[in-house]
């Protein structure tokens, strides 16, 4: 899963803030960056986890990971997978069975050899949920997935779920070296496309202690395979900056500046005035406030373009209240909300109104799937608001992400709410993009809130399966229907992707029916660079294309 | 006459009003009064303080529009500028500006007032007793409010407001901004009450009340209270400016008053972003902002002169 923060960003507290922008002036002046090994400075939001494949769900640790970590595949400006440490990927006629031969000659960044073996015990440990891996749902497509994650017997009881009798996947051999076979559970046609996220990433085998759990280093100072390493230990939590340096042996080519410096801000604002200021050099998406003011002051160093973003209000259907349990209620407040305006208005038109689960970019996009469910309509979410008792309740929360620039279009919602349903409405703020998905994690989070989802890689499932499928990553929303599950893997399996996408929107459809994320607006990407770099490109993913980046 | 005054009686509530003509004896109180009158600083900010407060009272005086009705916005208005129907233009949220800043202006007089009545109490009634009985209770007293003065008073609310958290302070309301800012505040009351009691107790009028066998309270609160209460209400008027733009200010770092609550440091907030692009929104509710702490400086220093001219 890939959840964004919108507006891509992290800091700590108003008074942080402040520290960072008092602070900015003084750590690097503008005049130095003509010096070769100046870094680049990219902004980002705060990591919620290790910088970790199988633990990185969300936008600002992706962006860093993207320069740390190559993967079997990678995917061109068109995001088509192109085989990367990977040689050949084959599977058989019932793509239950791949095969999988790995290139010579890439090493970690402690000198040893990338082979088949680091990608099976990478996956291995991401799948048990015995290490509380934030990706480990996107293994439950490989055999003994179920036998590494015992069923909980009583769900959110008490209970708890016996600990699992193997260590491994049972889907998963090395053959030699450099080679290593799969089997799904199912057929799966889109496995090498989706082989080039970071779920699947492999990891080293100093990563690993004597216990099978990950080194307490790793944290800190990963051991990395990609274009760059780690400069200097990063202490997530305390730590503003992420240091990356150029790995000269990577042999998947050599990037053009020696070092990167990540820095993670929480409050969008601050990071664009230090865009502007020249503190910083890279901002992938911009403030909303900003856009217009950008095109004019960025000139053609503002790049504006399709994104692959879907903006989600989510409900805990489950336990939250109310209105959030009640399908027809969380259509009322749907219909409810001005998708339109708070487009034009609040994003300078940087943001169309959704009206489907899966991006315009994506192929199986439906214009208008959604219906009427996404239409607005207050005299209709009214009444029907009334007609399931919603008159009863009391209030509405909105829970957000501070640090992504959300306020203003939270704001909107809100008064929309409370003007055409006339209930009372309490936006909640999160400080920082993790502290909210620890939450939603923790199920903590009772009312709606909002997500936003950037493919993994480009295929619809990625925006149903993690989202919305029982027990995916980022299924927030406590969503389970076996009917949708069924008809994804039927999708999984069709022989062609047109027979696929078939499936998958009738699974979408189902989504769109119950409505547990409503989409809200599809994104458009927004960044800008300073003068101190050129050739800046963003790939399909959002991330900085790191090997073309260059100082000018 | 400043000699005379200061070793006058303590004022009769019973008394009738004197006339404060010159040559006449005349209370401190009906003195600082015959002064206040002609002291134009004192009208302009008695006048404009009057006005906030019967804005803050009765806002729909001033406004048609009922600020807190969320369908008064429309957010296809949103950043309109300085229209007809919108005297101080439109917000993001595309929310009338002017009616907004009109009712915002409760939560800033309600928490400076507050917080001045909290700490004149508090801080006074403290100093009262430390000035008063001296020895332990002053070391006692005098070193908690020396703890309490040491922190500096915006970066320490910004603490227990960071600690407190959002959801409190939503719940609460104004108490939270309140009761932070008087806890820092009050310790500045007690010093000047205290050094205010300490020489008005020994002054001849208290030896010879106690000399006829008044007890400590009478002579606390008849004798003594009368007379070294001018210099409290003084700093107290002139602090509730500095509330008053200590609350704007911790709103607009996000810690103090929370949304839907309107209030003037958050409208600054929510408008910084857009400043270059939509100016009045920031500025309509920073000018009245501004109005509103030199309206009550204003009337804090001419309160000051009439009660107390030594310092002027």
């Amino acid at each position: 899963m890939r959840v964004t923060n919108g507006a891509k960003i992290a800091a700590a507290s108003a008074l942080l803030a402040l520290a960072v922008a008092a602070c900015g002036g003084g750590s690097s002046s503008p005049g130095a960056s003509g010096s070769a090994d100046t870094p680049v400075r990219v902004y980002i939001s705060e990591p919620q986890n290790d910088l970790i494949g199988g633990n990185t769900g969300e936008s600002g640790g992706a962006e860093v990971l993207k320069a740390l970590y190559a993967g079997l595949v990678d995917y061109n400006d068109k995001a088509e997978p192109q085989l990367e440490i990977a040689e050949s990927i084959e599977h058989d006629a019932t793509n239950t069975n791949w095969t999988i031969k790995i290139k010579p000659g890439y090493t970690w960044s402690d000198g040893t050899p990338v082979t088949a073996q680091n990608f099976v015990d990478a996956w291995n440990f991401t799948a048990n949920s015995a290490n509380a891996q934030q990706l480990g749902s996107y293994f439950s497509i490989v055999k003994g997935y179920d036998a590494l994650n015992p069923a909980d017997p009583d769900e959110d009881g008490p209970k708890t779920a016996p600990p699992a009798t193997t260590k491994t996947l049972e889907g998963l051999k090395v053959v030699d070296d450099s080679t290593f076979t799969v089997e799904l559970t199912h057929p799966f046609s889109g496995f090498e496309t989706a082989l080039g996220y970071s779920a699947f990433f492999p990891l080293p085998k100093a990563a690993f202690g004597a216990d099978g759990k990950l080194v307490a280093a790793e944290s800190t100072s990963p051991i990395t395979n990609g274009p760059f390493k780690i400069a200097k230990p990063y202490k997530r939590g305390t730590d503003q900056t992420i240091s990356v340096t150029r790995n000269d042996s990577f042999k998947g080519g050599k990037a053009k500046v020696a070092n990167i410096d990540y820095k993670i801000y929480t409050d969008p604002e601050t990071a664009y005035n230090d865009l502007l200021a020249g503190n910083l050099d890279v901002m992938d998406t911009l403030p909303a406030s900003q856009v217009a003011n950008a095109k004019a002051t960025f000139g053609n160093r503002y790049i504006e373009g399709p994104s692959s973003g879907v903006g989600w209000l989510g409900f805990n259907i489950k336990t939250g209240g109310v209105y959030a349990t009640n399908p027809e209620l969380r259509k009322a407040i749907s219909m409810s909300i001005d998708r339109k305006t708070i487009t034009q208005t609040v994003f300078s038109g940087t943001r169309t109104a959704a009206d489907d689960n899966i991006s315009p970019l994506i192929p199986g996009y439906r214009q208008g799937a959604c219906g009427e469910a996404c239409n607005y309509d207050p005299a209709a979410a009214k009444q029907l608001w009334e007609s399931n008792g919603g008159s009863a309740v009391k209030e509405v929360t909105l829970s957000y992400n501070a640090d992504g620039g959300h306020k203003e279009w939270i704001e909107a919602v809100a008064n929309n709410l409370r003007t055409n349903l006339g209930v009372a409405v309490t936006p909640k703020p999160y400080e920082k993009f993790a502290a909210i998905l620890d939450d939603l994690g923790a199920k903590k989070v009772q009312g709606a809130f909002r997500l936003a989802w950037l493919m993994d890689w480009p295929l619809p499932d990625d925006y149903l399966r993690p989202v919305f499928g029982t027990g995916g990553s980022s299924n927030y929303v406590q969503y389970s229907n076996k009917q949708f599950d069924e008809l994804l893997n039927k999708g999984d399996a069709a022989p062609t992707l047109d027979e696929a996408i078939k499936f998958y929107q009738q699974a979408d459809d189902l989504a769109l029916k119950d409505l547990a994320y409503v989409p809200i607006y599809f994104y458009q990407l927004n960044a800008a660079y300073s003068q101190n770099v050129k050739n800046v490109k963003l790939d399909p993913f959002e991330a900085l294309d790191v090997l073309n980046i260059e100082k000018a | 006459m400043s000699n005379e005054m200061t070793v006058a009686p303590p004022p009769q509530p019973a008394e009738a009003p004197q006339p404060a003509k010159p040559g006449k004896p005349a209370s401190l109180w009906s003195d600082a009064w015959y002064d206040l009158r002609r002291n134009k600083v004192f009208i302009i900010g008695a006048v404009l303080v009057f006005l906030l407060v019967l804005m803050a009272l009765f806002p729909s005086l001033f406004s048609h529009v009922d600020a807190y009705n969320p369908a008064t916005c429309n957010l296809a208005n949103a950043r309109q500028g300085v229209t007809g129907a919108h005297w101080f233009g439109t917000d993001n949220q595309g929310c009338d500006t002017y009616s907004r800043v009109i009712y915002g202006a409760r939560v800033s007089i309600l928490v400076g007032i507050l917080t001045a009545v909290i700490t004149g109490v508090v801080g006074g009634g403290l100093g009262l007793v430390a000035g008063f009985y001296g020895r332990w209770v002053d070391i006692l007293l005098s070193r908690v409010a020396e703890i309490f003065f040491a922190i500096p008073a915006i970066l320490g609310a910004l603490l227990i407001l960071s600690v407190v958290g959002r959801d409190n302070s939503q719940k609460w309301g104004v108490w939270v901004v309140v009761m932070a800012l008087a806890l820092l505040a009050w310790p500045l009351v007690l010093r000047i009450m205290r050094a205010s009691v300490i020489s008005a107790k020994n002054q001849d009028y208290v030896v010879a009340a106690r000399a006829l066998g008044a007890g400590s309270g009478r002579i606390m609160m008849r004798h003594i209270l009368p007379n070294a209460i001018a210099p409290v209400i003084v700093t107290s008027t002139l602090n509730l400016g500095v509330f008053i733009s200590a609350e704007a200010g911790l709103s607009f770092l996000g810690v103090g008053i929370q949304a839907p609550t309107i209030s003037w440091g958050l409208m600054i907030a929510d408008a910084r972003a857009r400043f270059l692009s939509a100016p009045e929104m920031l500025l309509f509710p920073a000018l009245l902002l501004s109005i509103t702490v030199l309206a009550f400086v204003m009337l804090g220093d001419a309160v000051r002169d009439a009660l107390d001219p030594k310092l002027r």
